[in-house]
């Protein structure tokens, strides 16, 4: 073992304790999160595993593959994010707006 | 049904932090028998204080919404309250009262469902205005055209003033600036009738240093793609 593996395993088993946890509700997306921390374990145990792929799909190095899908999969989780937060603004939005028309003053209410 | 009157016309005024300008504005427009609402998009300054005790609908958001929100509220709010005529009029004393009726004269002739101010027409205030803001008005002159295919002589000087069916078809989701552009793209889509009407824009120090500055330009035409492309 490599100091690195010790370093990287316990993180990657705590992220997998967090999301088991977390995501009780959201099946698919707690699926998605367990696959890709299993398969980063894997990775870590067996580095050499990379390259192999790395050299079947055409690309030199297995951190070049890792980097790769590592960007692709955050530009995605960031778009997710992004529509979701445009989501709640909407959300928030129409909240604040009741909240606006409930406490509406009006020109007879006023003492004269 | 009998002849409109200016009490049956609803001037929506959004306010963020105007406690400079806001009383002077209302006592403006509360020199006419219309009825005004004010909708305080959470001001951090002494804009409540200042407006409320004045004969008018106050409206405050809990949080800082935009513009665009604000205006929504007002037109929910006007609506609820079976207003059949809106204006869409600013804190800061750029528009003038003397514009409101003939913003709405055209659709009490049922000529037009919503009518937008224009600084270009002949009897407008579009000559006064610096040259760079003129030329960005013309870009977004252009931008409207080819988004929406109205071809108007002015874009983006809020003022505007809707029918019960304008009312009723819109709805603002553009809670920032974009909100303009939006109402215009919602007048295409819908096939509202609308007319341009000359308006005079008074640029004070105040207007000009509080207004939009051109770079905004730039956060309108983003925020209306993110809507385009995500929604």
């Amino acid at each position: 073992m490599k100091p690195v593996q010790f370093i990287l395993l316990p993180l990657l088993v705590l992220l997998l304790i967090v999301f088991t946890k977390r995501l009780r509700k959201q099946v698919l997306l707690k699926g998605v999160f367990i696959c890709i921390i299993l398969a980063l374990m894997v990775l870590t145990v067996f580095p050499d595993v990379t390259t192999t792929l790395a050299n079947w799909v055409g690309v030199g190095r297995g951190v070049d593959l890792v980097f790769y899908f590592g960007m692709l999969g955050l530009s995605v989780s960031c778009l997710f994010l992004y529509l979701r937060s445009v989501r709640l603004e909407e959300q928030l939005t129409e909240l604040a707006r009741t909240i606006a028309l409930q406490e509406a003053d009006s020109p007879s209410e006023k003492p004269t | 049904m009998t002849q409109p009157t200016p009490a049956d016309i609803w001037v929506i005024i959004p306010a963020y932090n105007e406690e400079k300008v806001i009383r002077q504005t209302l006592e403006e427009v509360l020199a006419h028998p219309f009825q005004v609402v004010v909708i305080d998009d959470c001001s951090t300054d002494q804009t409540a204080a200042a407006a409320k005790d004045l004969p008018i609908h106050f409206l405050q958001h809990p949080i800082n919404m935009g513009q665009g929100a604000a205006l929504q509220t007002g037109n929910t709010y006007a609506q609820a309250q079976g207003a059949q005529w809106v204006v869409h009029f600013d804190a800061d004393g750029q528009h003038r009262v003397a514009d409101i009726l003939p913003m709405v004269a055209p659709l009490w002739a049922g000529e037009a469902d919503i009518t937008l101010g224009s600084r270009f027409l002949a009897g407008g205030s579009g000559e006064a205005m610096p040259a760079l803001r003129k030329a960005v008005l013309k870009l977004g002159r252009i931008f409207h055209g080819l988004l929406t295919g109205l071809w108007l002589t002015d874009a983006h000087n809020g003022y505007r003033a809707l029918n019960a069916k304008a009312l009723a078809t819109i709805h603002i989701t553009q809670n920032g600036m974009a909100h303009n552009s939006e109402i215009i793209q919602e007048t295409a889509r819908h096939q509202l009738r609308y007319k341009e009407v000359p308006v005079v824009i008074r640029y004070s120090d105040y207007s000009l240093a509080k207004g939009q500055s051109i770079w905004n330009a730039a956060n309108i035409v983003g925020d209306l793609l993110v809507k385009r492309l995500f929604q």
